[in-house]
């Protein structure tokens, strides 16, 4: 009896036939040479299995044999059990690639903890020097007494690794089972894989940094440029060169942050109200000592909103530590400079301090260069839609604009305040508008997406963001009032403040492939 | 104190460092210190039919962690992820602790003295007025053999009625129909060590890697092997081949005639094993004469030379293994196709040798447990309802009328549940199982449940879509709690044990039939002097003597030492106990003449053909995070993490034609129902024509859609194809 429907398989005809691969020779330590070591791990017996301690100039690293992985998860479990984490944070995840056309489907599994990487990215940002590179086994290890829980990491790393955990309060990762190789013992991952596809190794570092772009990339995972993975993947020898993430088409919003959504629009209305203030005073017009109190209340609570996003709020002040090295520590060091300076030019207006304009002088140049440093934070390859100038110009616009309605309020509306204004809203509008173009025109997958974010699921607050201060430059015209000059400056707040949601929630990381159903439910 | 602990956690002054904490554990080596145990319990996974031994590793009344036995024969210490996340079932929300009777149309709170009384007196009640045979029990794999065999004796002697079976029937019966065909008698015939050695090994409708992940170890560790797995479906298994062969549904029974016939047209089969073991040579060759290359090629959509070449490559084998799970046993046609499979062995002389074996991979952990010591579809230790001599024997072994064992088995599941539509079954108790999930064509079951005078649901878990329906609820221990056998695929028994007390007033199975036994009156007639399953296990230790699946060398002792020993194991054999068995070694067969039988088989089309109207075909079946109806497994948080819901796998083209897009809700709609809003995968996994669904989410339950149609032979439901249309949702949400 024929099957007609069926037909339409053979349009692509005939089977396709797998080989596995061989995998490539490296300079790896053979594991039979290792040490005995009696103690298993989910039963499995790890002798002979963990080699030995790196050289000098070696470290170890996983290696992932794709042609192996079956996509069963007993990796992601085993180190969930090993680590007592909850099952909402996994420091062992499984991605799936696709590509192929019926039968010729190809579908594979990448299965990937921390890459251990020679220039980890997590531990350069890391404000509070919570991460070390360890001497011996090149291991990226974590400090969970040292993080305060900036999250700064899950910023940092392409392969989105780091994972916080709100009930501690602090991030924790892959730490390849310090403890357990330190005692000849198996990571869990290894030792509960059915098929032996993940094993540990020894590599040579300088070798490795000559060479890794051959076998630390796959398809599905960032670029190993960013960091130089350690992690050696072995591919199949066979693979369609459409094979990709099967996430692509995912669209999850990113976490909105309000005390920093908070805290960057509050620092920028501060610094531009700040600015104002002492470009008035100086050119003489007037001095406006409760309008620099109100924007030093502004900044202290921008200041006070943002420890609230740390984990650990009573440790802020370690944040200053790293200012050599983190773009955090830096930006902490700026904002904590600017609030002192502010507070001493505002005491000095209350005070009537003659010939303290250079105090405001001072306040302006480190509140630009806090929000200039605050936006520099966010340039991380990891969050492609943040990794780019523009993300300065759209805080230094948020400040020009704010501070332009500030003086427009002190001024009573003012001729060059109303423009100044109407400058600033520019600014802000090209910025955003150009962000948009960028986004729209990219071909980048995590750009695309942010692009399918605000057009999809937020668009409705991106019409908000540009409706709320077109009204307020609506209203502009009519600043006799001093209630319409405060209400202008509200609309282009609120605008901003939506406009920093956006930018926020529609950021979409760099990450591994993930499996094809989002963790939450649609 | 309280407002201090919150002030110490939110200003991070407290990290939870000691829950976080790590150290040295004697048998986990450095883990998390919450990890770490008292005492290990061993016993065996009470998931799946690969049977991993286990230890369960117990802390003040808790099990805290589960590791796989280094020492058990089958697994060697490995587990699947279902497996290391086993403990969480055991304290895992939504278990039932209190028997629950229905007053006033809601579920109270019952004594056991009252659960018993009321369930005994309205069984009589309903079997006086209606007559014996409107009582039906509906049981399950997942319990240990001890309580199988006690209720076996419980229901066909104590309560006197024949109509019972398990939810087996929804997954195993085939395999046992094909066996019994042709062989003789049921029981897999091979060793999972046959994966190992054969040097071709043949997939059939069996998707391992997602189903029995840790047989696929053995796979890995066979270099030398050629596999070959047939499935419509890019499985997981299918990355795993060297030759994938993507069949079109329903068609490998035309797959296996063709090469029945290249193999015997080209003279490969082995002449003298097929002249001195099997009969029906001659008729088998007849039937094959229209499975030509050609034909075959049409049905199954592959190319001709590819079938074979396989055929060729399983004739010239040293060893030929054939595996099969649900894609064979899931048919109208499944007996047929186990028959086709075991023909194939049989002419090749695949069988009984090292490496070479038809082996229907178990689905349930002991689903060969109920199939060896249940009294369903057999009488106990593969005995035979028409066989005088079986009849005769059993009688006197247990020392009861010969008259009183039932020459006839009773109706299969499917018929219960139309019985009940028919209103001759009027009272069910339903045991470990979860119908409302699994049976096909939901609607009918429900149907059938809502007839019912009187509906008994025993389960270690309350509420499930069952037993909210039930009219008594039996709280019943589960998997850790409890002492037993469970048998696997490979008729390994090995040794289930208690680590934990059940929960609230939940008690073993094996107490509860005993109980139900001492209401009838009968428990010193049935089950004279025991207590314990241990007691169970010596009687089926000498009920089985002599038999193909014979336990009477076996103690408890001996499988606690051995992690497990596969039957036959009868007394004073010469095997040690660890000693890989395979039956028919010998070249005799359990049938009258201990000849295998060559049987014919025709394959023809899967009974609903897609129309215009419903133009897609539906494949169903499982992801390895997840078991059966997910009574367990969805109340398991890093499963559910990894899995959280349903999903319809869809062919690009079609998505194309339909308009639909990657995440889309859809309804996917067969003649029978719908299931809603389940999200679109869209995806060269499956063919053009066909779509998949997972079975295991209640929420989109596939079995809105699947139809009633069975085996004829073997009574499973047809559940892997049926057809269906595919909407998108009418609300999308935002």
């Amino acid at each position: 009896m024929e099957l007609p429907l069926l037909d339409r398989v053979q349009e692509d005809g005939d089977v396709f036939h797998l080989t596995t691969a061989t995998s490539k020779a490296s300079s790896i330590a053979t594991l039979d040479d290792a040490p005995a070591s009696a103690v298993s791990f989910c039963g499995v017996s790890t002798q002979g299995r963990v080699p030995p301690a790196p050289g000098p100039g070696e470290q170890y690293r996983f290696h992932f044999d794709m042609t192996k992985c079956i996509g069963c998860k007993c990796c992601i479990v085993a180190c969930n059990e090993q680590n007592g984490n909850p099952a909402e944070i996994l420091w062992r995840r499984v991605g799936e690639i696709e590509g192929g056309v019926y039968p010729q489907t190809h579908r594979h599994y990448l299965s990937m903890g921390c890459n251990h990487c020679l220039e980890p990215t997590c531990l350069t940002g890391c404000p509070v020097d919570a991460f070390t590179k360890d001497d011996v086994t090149g291991i990226v290890r974590h400090s969970a007494d040292a993080c305060i829980g900036c999250q700064y990491c899950t910023w940092n790393c392409s392969y989105g690794v780091p994972q916080y955990n709100p009930e501690r309060g602090v991030v924790g990762k892959c730490d390849m089972c310090y403890g357990r190789l330190e005692r000849g013992q198996e990571p869990a991952c290894a030792a509960a894989c059915p098929e032996e596809a993940i094993r540990i190794e020894v590599v040579n570092v300088a070798e490795w940094r000559e060479n890794y772009q051959a076998s630390a990339n796959s398809p599905g995972m960032p670029s190993a440029d960013d960091s130089i993975s350690t992690t050696r993947i072995t591919l199949p020898a066979k693979m369609h060169a459409d094979v990709s993430k099967v996430d692509l088409s995912q669209l999850c919003p990113e976490q909105a942050h309000w005390p920093l959504i908070v805290m960057t629009v509050l620092t920028q209305l501060s610094v531009g109200a700040f600015t104002s203030i002492w470009i008035l005073q100086a050119s003489g017009v007037q001095s406006h000592r409760t309008a620099a109190l109100v924007a030093l209340l502004v900044a202290m609570l921008a200041l006070t909103a943002s420890t609230l996003h740390l984990g650990r709020p009573i440790h802020a002040a370690r944040a200053l530590k790293m200012w050599r090295r983190s773009w955090l520590s830096r930006e902490v060091l700026l904002f904590t400079l600017f609030a002192l300076a502010a507070s001493a030019y505002s005491a000095s207006l209350w005070l009537g301090v003659r010939g303290a304009g250079w105090l405001g002088a001072l306040t302006a140049i480190l509140g630009i260069c806090g929000v200039g440093v605050s936006a520099k934070l966010y340039l991380v390859p990891g969050r492609p839609a943040w990794n780019s100038p523009l993300t300065i110009a759209e805080f230094w616009s948020t400040a020009a604009l704010l501070g332009a309605c500030g003086a427009n309020i002190l001024t009573h509306a003012a001729a060059d305040a109303r423009y100044a204004v109407l400058w600033g809203f520019a600014l802000a509008l090209m910025t955003a508008g150009l962000k948009l173009v960028r986004l729209a025109r990219s071909r980048v997958h995590e750009l695309h997406s942010s692009w399918q974010l605000l057009m999809m699921v937020f668009s409705n607050h991106l019409l908000l963001r540009f409706l709320l201060p077109v009204v307020g430059l609506v209203l502009l015209p009519l600043g006799d009032l001093a209630w319409i000059r405060i209400a202008v400056a509200l609309f282009m707040i609120a605008g901003e403040f939506v406009g920093r949601y956006l930018f926020f929630v529609t950021v979409v990381p760099t990450n591994m492939a993930s499996g094809y159903l989002a963790q939450e439910a649609a | 104190m309280k407002v201090a602990r919150w002030l110490a956690r939110k200003s991070g002054l407290d990290i939870r460092s000691s829950k976080y904490s790590y150290s040295d554990d004697p048998v986990l080596g450095f883990t998390s210190s919450r990890k770490h145990a008292d005492h290990w319990v061993n016993s065996t996974c009470g998931y799946c039919s690969v049977g991993c031994g286990m230890q369960l590793g117990v802390k003040d009344g808790h099990v805290v962690s589960v590791r796989g036995n280094p020492d058990h024969p089958v697994n060697v210490g490995k587990l699947c992820p279902k497996g290391l996340a086993e403990h969480y079932a055991i304290e895992a929300e939504g278990r039932a602790k209190y028997p629950l009777l229905r007053k006033n149309g809601s579920l109270t709170r019952v004594s056991w003295n009252e659960a018993f009384d009321t369930m005994v007196e309205q069984f009589r009640a309903v079997q006086k007025k209606y007559g014996r045979e409107s009582l039906g029990v509906i049981s399950t794999g997942q319990l240990v053999t001890e309580e199988f065999y006690a209720l076996g004796k419980l229901v066909q002697l104590g309560l006197g009625t024949r109509n019972y079976d398990g939810n087996t029937t929804l997954c195993m019966s085939t395999a046992v129909a094909g066996y019994k065909r042709s062989f003789g008698s049921d029981g897999p015939p091979g060793a999972y060590e046959d994966l190992e050695h054969a040097d071709l090994i043949l997939l059939i409708g069996a998707n391992v890697a997602e189903n029995h992940p840790i047989l696929c170890t053995r796979l890995e560790e066979n270099k030398g092997k050629t596999l070959i797995v047939v499935d419509p479906r890019v499985t997981k298994t299918a990355m795993m081949a060297d030759i994938y062969l993507p069949v079109k549904p329903r068609s490998d029974l035309a797959l296996i005639n063709a090469m029945l016939r290249i193999v015997i047209d080209e003279e490969l089969y082995d002449k003298n094993f097929v002249a001195a073991h099997t009969t029906g040579y001659e008729e088998l060759c007849l039937s094959l004469a229209p499975y030509t290359l050609g034909f075959a090629a049409q049905i199954t959509g592959l190319d001709p030379e590819l079938i074979r070449k396989t055929a060729l490559l399983y004739a010239n084998a040293k060893a030929a293994f054939i595996g099969w799970t649900m894609g064979v046993n899931h048919s109208t046609k499944g007996t047929e196709t186990v028959n086709a499979i075991n023909n194939l062995a049989l002419i090749t002389g695949n069988i009984g040798r090292r490496g070479a074996s038809p082996f229907s991979i178990t689905g349930q952990c002991n689903a060969m447990g109920t199939r060896e010591a249940g009294f369903a579809s057999g009488i106990p230790g593969y005995r035979k309802f028409d066989n005088e001599m079986d009849r005769a024997e059993i009688a006197r072994l247990w020392n009861v009328p010969v008259e009183r064992i039932p020459g006839q088995r009773g109706l299969a599941y499917p018929d219960i549940i139309e019985g009940a539509v028919a209103g001759k079954i009027r009272a069910l108790w339903v045991i470990g199982t979860n119908p409302l999930v699994s049976f096909p064509n939901i609607d009918v079951l429900k149907h059938a449940l809502e007839n019912l005078d009187f509906l008994v649901v025993q389960d270690g878990f309350h509420p499930t879509p069952t037993t909210e329906l039930a009219d008594l609820v039996l709280p019943a221990a589960i998997w850790g709690e409890k002492e037993g056998t469970y048998t696997n695929s490979e008729r390994r028994v090995s040794k289930v044990n208690a680590a934990v007390r059940p929960p609230g007033e939940s008690r073993a199975d094996f107490d509860i039939f005993l109980a139900v036994a001492e209401r009838l009156g009968c428990k010193d007639e049935l089950f004279p002097g025991w207590n314990e399953p241990y007691d169970a296990f010596e009687e089926w230790r000498r009920v089985s003597a002599g038999r193909l699946c014979d336990y009477s060398g076996m103690t408890y002792e001996q499988l606690e030492e051995c992690g497990g020993i596969q039957w036959p194991h009868p007394q004073g054999t010469d095997l040690t106990a660890s000693a890989s068995r395979r039956l028919y070694s010998d070249g005799i067969f359990e049938t009258e003449d201990g000849r295998a039988r060559l049987l014919p088989t025709q394959w023809a089309p899967f009974p609903e053909q897609p129309s215009s109207e419903f133009p897609l075909i539906l494949n169903t079946g499982r992801t390895v995070e997840h078991w059966h109806t997910r009574t367990k497994t969805g109340a398991i948080s890093i499963l559910q993490r990894m899995s959280p819901r349903a999903w319809l796998e869809m062919n690009p083209k079609d998505a194309r034609q339909l308009d639909l897009q990657a995440h889309d809700h859809v309804e996917v709609i067969s003649p029978r129902g719908r299931v809603s809003r389940v999200e679109l995968r869209v995806t060269e996994i499956v063919g053009p024509g066909q779509v998949f669904l997972p079975f295991h989410f209640a929420e989109t339950n596939a079995n809105q859609i699947t139809q009633s149609a069975f085996d004829p032979i073997s009574r499973e439901p047809n559940y892997k194809q049926c057809s269906v249309r595919v909407e998108r949702s009418s609300s999308s949400p935002t």
